[in-house]
């Protein structure tokens, strides 16, 4: 067969646009504000939260700057289809990582750039369960979230049109729902997960919910399975807010300004934010001035920000009178489980997230432990897959060359499990400084009683699940996905950081809106339910108008849902909501 | 990465014949598979990206001279190659140079670990203190089975020798690094994916079967042949490492 296409080689377009997938060109010429110019909302970090927030402000007619500490990716130039080659994704900063079970970050969980984790997510996105949002008053630990489940709904079903999420007609757990998009064809992982669920009587579900498009739409083609989701999507097919919010922000003059680490928030003699201090990618400190502040820095970079920003009267860091700043850090356990099988899987086709059960979600008083786990498929590439032989084998030397020769006949799926919010998982600020001198975060995190229970249950379910698929070896590798937390949101002044629309209990025009403002996090992806949160506060704050800018009226009104805000061609799309859900 | 010798006690053993099996171009079950041949049909910058992995070697910027020897005997047992010809080696040593002397962080540090660089230094003298206490040699000196004990010990989180300099540092994220960062090099080269059978870049034209372990028409299929690892190693079988929780992970949900 000819190894040649029939043109010759594929070749990047030339264009001095930016080109974001093989489909969507973006002008560079953006609206550019200067640091003197007093803009309405300065955004820090651009990405699951910030991305959705700028689109939605901008379009509303606010004057809205994103500072982000990254690139503002060129898809086409900057990515590639190749694990190590996508290491500049990832926040590769400097940060401590300790206590007794140590969170690997940098790509484990932490982005760089527009688009932040959106860009290398596994783009499952399942919503979180209504018991997610009571856990507190249900089994007694974590904590309640300040709103219900009914609450948030509508956002869920907006950004599941919005960003687009595939999926089945019928989704069976939680709050049960369809999807607007088609499920996807199954590759050879899910059609192990499902055979070894169906095996034991579990219910599963294949080909979603993921944010990737089964059907092409606009200008995103659909997707072609090439398996390289985590390493950023250059078909454009996998949602991130870098195609699929950002672009019309700017189309309605918002600046993002890439390359820009922000280093404090800072205060006027009123107690109010007045602009961020940052510096660009030569290291010159800037102060972009702003009439509200929203940190939307994500898990760690947020509290560290904030803790960064102490000042007179803010002692403890900026919006941390409870004391709370950095604490109820939480990563989701995140155990994968191989299980070798005669026949070939080929386990790098189709995108690694695409079927699951969340049969296990709810807390089961008969199992011992509160909460519970969901069961999802993963996709590790070569590298990635001969880390986890070497963790879940032992394999060195020879042993990793045989083992990983038989790369072709392993399937791997993932516990993806509740991890309970505690005080002592948290980030602070260390000793050491960054490349800019600013102080690194230090983030400590150790498991408790019930997470080893969760985690030692969950981990047996899904070995269980492989045999039952016909495994003839199963191996395990202990790790935790995600991280949320750490800034968190709450009724009560004295122990939670911000209200539940984000605004910080201590400053009224600072705002924190990211993965950091979650209580609990549920046994669900956290992606949906972040760009959900951003969606709901970007109504808060166009309803409250001028307000934010000058009140210190804390108006708790729910606001009405704005559809009209959703990216332009939402709605085209999508098959009909059955009728009882 | 120069082996002097290409001493047949180094082979792996053909196990139908029971006798050392001569090097090959491409090891592995999938004979005649070439990624890099379809590399007209990658995007430009996922194939500059690979053919530059492939035409380019960094150079040697970190390792001093004797470092450089010595790391390059230890990653010839972490990743041994003894089954590909000299000339279809990958390059494992330089790739981990080029990281750690662009002091190119991957995003964290353990608070029980010093930074990368610091660590590979502290435990490169540390393995050939582990030699010459055990067995009064240089690691380089040392046969195969006696160099894959050394290392064995560490994979367990016992070292044998030099606790003093090993108390500097936490062993078993020590191992995680160093074959982790092995791990890297080789499995991110071509000819690696060639050996395990990955379809490799797919953008833009696409993986159309997914299911049943099919391979695409340019893939090839499984062709396996049974093979024992040299008689000059223990590295060929597995348990579990010591030290716990294991360290250094990339993404996956």
């Amino acid at each position: 067969m000819s190894s040649q296409p029939i043109d010759g080689e594929f070749q990047t377009p030339t264009t001095s646009e930016k080109i974001l997938g093989p489909m969507q060109r973006i002008s560079p010429e953006m609206q550019r504000f200067s640091d003197n110019e007093l803009v309405d909302y300065c955004i820090v970090g651009v990405g699951a939260a910030g991305g959705v927030l700028s689109q939605r402000l901008a379009k509303s007619g606010f004057k809205v700057v994103g500072l982000e500490a990254g690139p503002f990716w060129d898809t086409e130039r900057d990515w590639v289809s190749d694990e190590r080659g996508s290491h500049e994704l990832y926040w590769n900063d400097l940060r401590i990582t300790g206590g007794t079970d140590p969170l690997s970050l940098g790509e484990n969980n932490s982005g760089k750039g527009v688009g932040g984790g959106s860009v290398h997510w596994a783009a499952f996105a399942p919503r979180f369960h209504p018991s997610d949002f009571r856990v507190y008053t249900q089994d007694g630990v974590g904590a309640d979230w300040p709103l219900s489940y009914e609450e948030l709904k509508p956002y869920y079903e907006l950004l599941e049109r919005e960003i687009p999420v595939a999926g089945p007609a019928y989704f069976p757990w939680g709050d049960p729902h369809g999807y607007p998009y088609g499920p996807h064809p199954m590759g050879g992982v899910g059609d192990v997960l499902v055979k070894g669920c169906s095996n034991l009587g579990i219910r599963s579900c294949a080909g979603g919910p993921v944010a990737i498009l089964s059907g092409s739409r606009g200008n995103r083609p659909h997707c072609i399975y090439r398996g390289f989701c985590i390493q950023g999507c250059k078909v454009g097919a996998k949602a991130s807010t870098l195609i699929t919010h950002v672009p019309e922000a700017l189309e309605h003059g918002a600046e993002i300004r890439e390359r820009s680490m922000a280093f404090r928030v800072s205060l006027d003699g009123r107690n109010r934010a007045n602009g961020v201090f940052y510096y660009d990618r030569e290291g010159r400190e800037h102060f972009q001035r702003a009439k509200a502040v929203i940190v939307s820095g994500y898990a760690i970079e947020t509290p560290r920000l904030l803790l960064n920003s102490a000042c007179p009267g803010h002692e403890k860091g900026l919006a941390n009178s409870s004391g709370t700043l950095g604490r109820y850090l939480m990563a989701q356990a995140g155990n994968v489980v191989l299980g070798r099988f005669e026949d070939l899987i080929r386990l790098y086709k189709a995108p690694p997230a695409h079927a699951l059960s969340e049969e296990f979600y709810e807390t089961d008083p008969k199992r011992g432990f509160a909460r519970g786990f969901a069961i999802q498929t993963v996709g590790p590439l070569p590298i990635a897959f001969a880390k986890q032989m070497m963790a879940a084998k032992g394999a060195w030397g020879w042993g990793l060359r045989r083992v990983m020769m038989d790369y072709n006949h392993w399937a791997t799926l993932g516990v993806l499990g509740e991890i309970l919010p505690w005080p002592d998982n948290r980030v602070e600020v260390a000793e050491q400084k960054d490349q800019w001198g600013i102080p690194v975060a230090k983030v400590t995190f150790s498991l408790h009683d019930n997470d080893n229970k969760l985690i030692e249950f969950g981990k047996n379910k899904v070995e269980e699940v492989l045999w039952a698929a016909g495994a003839t070896e199963v191996v395990q590798e202990k790790r935790y996905a995600h991280l949320v937390g750490a800034a968190r949101m709450g009724s009560d002044p004295s122990s939670s950081v911000v209200d539940k629309f984000g605004r910080t209990h201590d400053v009224a025009n600072l705002f924190v809106c990211d993965g950091s403002v979650m209580p609990t996090q549920g046994s669900a992806n956290p992606g949906l339910t972040i760009q959900a949160l951003a969606a709901r506060t970007a109504d808060y704050l166009i309803s409250q108008g001028d307000q934010i800018f000058t009140s210190e009226k804390r108006d708790m009104t729910r606001p009405p849902v704005r559809t009209e805000l959703s990216p332009a061609g939402t709605f085209v799309h999508g098959v009909p909501r059955l009728a009882h859900v | 990465m120069i082996k002097p010798g290409d001493n047949p006690e180094h082979w792996i053993i053909d196990e139908k014949t029971g006798r050392p099996k001569s090097p090959m171009k491409q090891p592995g079950y999938y004979p005649g598979f070439s990624t890099l041949g379809q590399k007209a049909y990658w995007d430009a910058t996922t194939r500059e990206t690979v053919e530059k992995r492939v035409k380019e070697t960094p150079p040697i910027r970190f390792f001093s001279a004797e470092e450089l020897t010595l790391m390059t005997a230890i990653a010839d047992r972490l990743i041994p190659q003894d089954d590909r010809v000299e000339e279809r080696r990958i390059p494992i040593v330089n790739v981990i140079d080029a990281r750690l002397s662009a002091e190119k962080l991957e995003g964290y540090v353990y608070e029980d670990m010093p930074i990368d660089s610091e660590a590979y230094r502290l435990g490169l003298k540390a393995i050939e203190a582990m030699a010459v206490e055990l067995y009064s040699k240089r690691f380089i000196g040392l046969d195969g089975v006696r160099q894959d004990l050394i290392l064995k010990s560490i994979h367990d989180s016992k070292p044998m020798a030099a606790l003093e300099l090993w108390k500097g540092m936490s062993v078993h994220r020590f191992w995680a690094l160093m074959l982790g960062d092995c791990i890297t090099a080789y499995y991110s080269h071509p000819w690696a994916w060639d050996e395990i059978g990955f379809g490799g870049p797919a953008y833009p034209r696409a993986y159309m079967r997914l299911e049943g372990g099919q391979p695409e028409p340019w893939e090839k299929p499984e062709k396996r042949y049974e093979w024992r690892a040299p008689l000059t190693s223990i590295s060929d079988r597995y348990e579990e490492a010591g030290g716990g929780e294991h360290p250094r992970q990339g993404g996956t949900h």
